[in-house]
């Protein structure tokens, strides 16, 4: 049997052209997925039981101890933490979000250590930004700045920019320019028209220089920007206002290195700014299948993307104060929740200890880093696979994932329902 | 021998993402991506170990030459390597600095720690092998 | 079946032609009915103001444009949060509050019914997620065309049936419920940053103009039979001006649906503008008016404008680039493959400031020199003029002339010389302000036969009791009563149950989706059309079949499948 059209759950491009060979609901193959995808799809080994830390030892248990266990503990937490959520669909961060309003917890998703810096420079400055058809059908120049397509989104190319269809566009391949700024020559650098090769932190002063230029000042822009030439940068301002339609896609390059936010303002600025010449549009790439359905989900519940913090009743939004890894480093939180992500792997050090201290329950199908730092995981059906949902594109477009495999595993938001049914009854009962 | 190291995606690495123990996962995030000509400065080839050490902590990688960075700089697969030697410091904007990290780097014949061992450094306990 | 009897009800419900009398209603369900049992439950109303439900014929409340005003604005968030009580959640958000702060909002105000203005079919699933997050109202999506590559191809190659089909097929891919055209042709210009500055201008990618598309639209939309007739957000929206494009587009509009107008002209306040720069800006809402007298076939909507912080928000994206340009605040823009555009940023409407002191006065102008109430509505394009907790004001600033003087007192000086409000004596009554608030809509929307907009038997037991004795209160003289007593409902019942009491939400609460579906005849059915397949899979980036919104988006919802002429 083939079933077509299925949401890969893998990145933020959420692909919904991938057709799934099954046999007797198992998987045999896929089509028109990229290897990530792929190794998603196709991945064996999982955790079969839930299991609990006993004596420092661990043992299987039932989903009902582990329930309990869990209700337990987040009602006796003075500061509960609910952590993850980018790899889980809308409708079970809808239960978390609920259940975080009702025990007075913090809520933050993977966000925070990914695309929270953009969050917050579209909050100091906008965000002029389209869907990805925007930029297929009509883009005769792709910037692709601090970030790697062929590694992170390996379809990003195909799909969205250089390789795939346009209506206004005669010739993909020979009628779209292709920037790519990076510290390190990427494989995508090796497909680029122009390839910036930027010193590590010198993407706030390039920003900067190109702003000038575009703004008709190269005479302020000195003859090398963090490593870079004048003349390259003249070439690339000139490129940009030439465009009839620009786009820019950035990463964790810019985010995540020297100035952090206020290098995607800048890049916003730069944006904003060759509007007034023609058109320019700037996105952000983003990593997990849904970590935008999470910020859009706790935006209309709770008013703000991440970092919101129920502990006084009302949402309390202060980025820096109330964001996971400022929290962990406080060690302020006494009690933890993981669901949909692995903290273990991609937290410093310092906060994951935080995290082995104090005690950490994981919802999450397969046995990862942070296992090793819980008291319980609940293992649970594989969203996008095993479970439907909704999920939002880098974009902001919502695409239903599909459920190929029947699975006698609970979803995510049943066990999170069962948890919220759980703590209810314990406050009930006193 | 002082680095600039940044962290970041690599195909591998998100290949193994749902296999964060397996030997893969291990090796995909465990490689420190270094010039050719640093690697010569340290006497070592692509392959041998080096004890990377910053301001928040010390870990043990492998080396592999790449002409796609600069001298001086270093890469590494996003993951907990990367994560034994990164600050919990945000500067208040609750991103901590997963790029740009100074590190000494020298050579060593330690062993790669595997994610199990990252993890009962800090406290954790390992399910299973 | 739960019955409510409301006692002593002082009752205007001008869709069934009473004004002002003293009646009980019995509630049966979640309708009205004859009479009720001695089992049901009695509230006295005690003489209370007692009207059909609130329905806000133009609002943005749900969907990715709304949701991303959130999600920039942590300050506007800050603004206006409320703790978790009762049966209510927290909520943020002072001129975008979060889905259950709308919710709980519009239903103090006595409202049970909300027609969001804009949805991008493309972004569908994400405004019926929202919906079911403002359980406390009945929601409707006005669906964007203005831009739609299939539509505009049909209409580029004369064929107006084919468009229709289009139509149908999206609107009933997404679950929308009528057809919205935001500054016609200029969101596909946008998407090459330009714009379009003439209904008679040819779009630059399709060899049509923003008449060709509206003329198109509406015998397209009554070829549907669809319930609604078109809703236009009207090209040259804020231009000095404009007001010359506004009327030359009412004169597009024939007059061919018997029960309702041809053409809805939303927020046209923002359309009446006089002058041939921000230097000599001015009003002209006497000739609009003057217009809409002249036409019966068509309605409009105040998009009135109130002093203070809000959020503006809109498909029309060029038109927000240009105020960008002018307030230098931040931006955001989200253009939609295939289909629209979209712009976000924050205003600040200040009584200093003359030109913002004119739009203040223009929409006023225009619900005064509108002779009929029914075609005159009440809104302020929430956000974009003000947010909607902003009603009340305005519906006591229509009732007193005292009133609008003592505020016109205290805006800019010079806007006496631009626009003509200080000599419109009109003082709007209370039926009136029922017109304008929900029995107009429900005919406009063409949905009184839903049951919505009156209280007689049959209909949805939507109903909003205000505290305000109509007797008792000169609404010329005491406008801070009638302010006041529009401020919060004693009771706002939405399908039978009392939802609201006092300006608090009482229970949980589960909203009804209207959605339509037009009969298409096997021929017109787009989902088996070569061409309409082709132009997706090659152009959108979502597959076709991942494309309609599929049935658990919609738990509780309705159905309007009408008989076309195709």
């Amino acid at each position: 049997m083939e079933i077509r059209d299925v949401p890969c759950p893998f990145c933020g491009c959420l692909c919904d052209d991938i057709s799934v060979r099954l046999d007797d609901n198992r998987i045999l193959g896929v089509e028109n997925c990229c290897t990530l995808g792929n190794a998603k799809f196709l991945s064996k080994g999982r955790l079969q039981h839930p299991i609990m830390r006993k004596n420092g030892k661990w043992v299987e248990v039932s989903y009902e101890e582990a329930i309990d266990e869990t209700a337990r503990i987040l009602s006796d937490a003075v500061r509960p933490l609910l952590y993850g959520w980018s790899g889980t669909v809308g409708e079970a961060q809808v239960v978390g979000v609920h259940l975080g309003e009702e025990i007075g917890a913090l809520i933050d998703s993977t966000t925070s250590v990914c695309h929270n810096p953009s969050i917050l420079a579209i909050q100091e400055v906008g965000h002029p930004g389209c869907t990805l058809g925007q930029v297929k059908n009509r883009a005769d120049l792709v910037i692709y700045w601090g970030c790697n397509p062929i590694e992170a989104h390996p379809r990003h190319m195909s799909r969205y920019t250089t390789y795939a269809d346009g209506y206004f566009i005669d010739n993909t391949v020979t009628d779209r320019k292709v920037i790519v700024v990076d510290i390190r020559r990427s494989e995508g650098a090796k497909v680029a028209d122009e390839f910036i090769q930027i010193k590590p932190g010198g993407d706030y002063l390039v920003l900067s220089a190109l702003r000038a230029m575009v703004r008709g000042r190269d005479d302020v822009v000195p003859d090398s920007v963090a490593g870079v030439k004048k003349e390259q940068l003249q070439r690339v301002a000139s490129l940009m206002q030439k465009a009839k339609f620009g786009a820019v896609f950035f990463g964790l390059g810019i985010t995540m290195s020297r100035g952090k936010y206020k290098n995607v303002r800048n890049a916003i600025e730069l944006v904003s700014e060759l509007n007034r010449k023609t058109k320019f549009t700037i996105s952000a790439m983003r990593g997990h299948f849904n970590v935008y359905g999470f910020n859009e989900v706790l935006t209309w519940m709770a008013g703000y993307p991440f970092a919101v913090d129920f502990s006084r009743g009302i949402a309390f939004y202060n980025p820096g104060e109330t964001t996971v890894i400022d929290l962990l480093e406080r060690k302020e939180p006494d009690a933890c929740l993981v669901i949909a992500s692995d903290p273990g792997a991609h937290f410093p050090k310092s906060t994951i200890e935080h995290m082995a201290a104090i005690p950490t329950v994981q919802i999450d199908p397969c046995v990862n880093a942070t296992t090793a730092l819980c008291q319980v995981q609940i293992p649970v059906a594989i969203t996008g696979i095993e479970a439907a949902g909704t999920a939002y594109r880098m974009d902001g477009v919502p695409i239903r994932m599909k459920k190929i495999i029947e699975t006698n595993f609970p979803t995510d938001q049943e066990i999170l329902e069962r948890i919220v049914t759980r703590i209810r009854e314990m406050k009930r009962d006193g | 021998m002082r680095c600039t190291l940044s962290s970041g995606r690599t195909v591998p690495q998100g290949s193994f993402v749902e296999h964060k123990l397996s030997k893969g996962y291990q090796k995909a995030t465990s490689i420190l991506y270094m010039h050719p000509l640093d690697l010569m400065d340290l006497g070592i080839e692509s392959g041998d170990r080096v004890r990377v050490t910053s301001d928040y902590g010390s870990v043990i990688l492998t080396a592999e030459a790449t002409e796609d960075i600069q001298t001086n700089n270093a890469y590494i697969a996003l993951g907990p390597y990367a994560n034994a030697i990164t600050g919990g410091y945000t500067h208040a904007t609750g991103m901590p600095d997963y790029k740009d990290i100074a590190v000494e780097i020298e050579p060593t014949d330690e062993p790669v720690p595997t994610v199990w061992e990252l993890m009962e450094i800090i406290g954790g306990v390992r399910y299973g092998n | 079946m739960a019955e409510i009897l409301l006692k002593n009800a002082y009752v205007i419900d001008p869709i069934s032609g009473i004004n002002g009398e003293l009646m009980d209603i019995a509630i049966s369900g979640s309708r009205i009915v004859e009479e009720a049992s001695q089992k049901a439950e009695v509230i006295d109303c005690q003489g209370y103001l007692t009207l059909p439900g609130g329905i806000d014929s133009h609002t943005h409340t749900s969907g990715t444009k709304v949701n991303f005003g959130r999600y920039m604005s942590p300050e506007d968030m800050r603004a206006g949060r409320t703790a978790r009580r009762g049966p209510m959640h927290i909520t943020s958000g002072y001129s975008v509050p979060t889905t259950y702060g709308n919710s709980y909002r519009y239903s103090a105000l006595g409202y049970t019914t909300l027609i969001e203005g804009a949805m991008a079919p493309l972004e569908a699933r994400h405004t019926h997620e929202e919906f079911k997050f403002t359980p406390l109202q009945d929601s409707f999506a006005n669906t964007l065309f203005d831009g739609n590559w299939g539509m505009l191809r049909a209409l580029e190659e004369g064929d107006i049936t084919r468009a229709a089909a289009i139509i149908a097929w999206t609107l009933t891919a997404v679950k929308g419920f009528a057809i919205k055209l935001t500054n016609p042709g200029g969101t596909e210009a946008w998407g090459f940053g330009k714009n379009i500055s003439c209904i008679n201008e040819k779009i630059p990618t399709f060899d049509l103009t923003p008449a060709d598309i509206i003329k198109g639209a509406i015998r397209a939309n009554e070829m549907l039979h669809l319930p609604h007739s078109v809703h236009l957000h009207c090209n040259n929206l804020g231009t000095p001006g404009n007001y010359t494009c506004t009327i030359g587009t009412f004169d597009l509009v024939p007059d061919i649906n018997d029960k309702r107008q041809s053409l809805y002209a939303t927020h046209v306040q923002f359309h009446s503008y006089g002058g041939s720069g921000w230097g000599d800006f001015c009003s002209k809402s006497e000739p609009v008016a003057r217009k809409v007298d002249f036409s019966p076939q068509i309605v409009i909507d105040m998009g009135q404008v109130m002093f203070g912080r809000t959020t503006t928000m809109t498909a029309d994206g060029p038109m927000e680039f240009n105020l960008y340009r002018l307030h230098h605040d931040k931006w955001s823009n989200h253009d939609v493959e295939l289909e629209t555009g979209s712009g976000i940023i924050p205003v600040n409407y200040r009584k200093k400031n003359l030109v913002n002191s004119i739009m203040w006065a223009i929409g006023l102008e225009l619900a005064l020199l509108v002779k009929n109430p029914w075609q005159c509505l009440l809104t302020t394009d929430n956000p974009n003029g003000a947010p909607f907790v902003k009603y009340p004001e305005i519906i006591a600033l229509l009732m007193s002339k005292q009133y609008r003087d003592a505020e016109f007192a205290t805006i800019h000086p010079d806007t006496e010389k631009r626009v003509p409000l200080p000599a419109l004596d009109r003082e709007l009554n209370w039926h009136e302000i029922a017109v304008m608030t929900r029995a107009g809509q429900a005919r406009a929307l063409g949905i009184i036969d839903l049951g919505k907009g009156y209280l007689m038997p049959g209909a949805e037991a939507d109903i909003a009791i205000y505290p305000i004795k109509t007797d008792e209160i000169d609404p010329s003289a005491e406008y801070e009563k009638v302010i006041a007593g529009f401020s919060r409902t004693e009771y706002t019942i939405k399908r039978g149950r009392v939802v609201s009491r006092r300006g608090d939400a009482i229970i949980d609460g589960e909203n009804t989706t209207y959605w339509v579906k037009p009969k298409v005849p096997a021929v017109y059915d787009m989902q088996h059309d070569p061409a309409f397949i082709e132009l997706f899979e090659r152009y959108y980036t979502v597959r076709m079949s991942n494309y309609p919104v599929q049935e658990e988006y919609l738990h509780r919802n309705y159905c309007i499948e009408t008989e076309t002429d195709l």
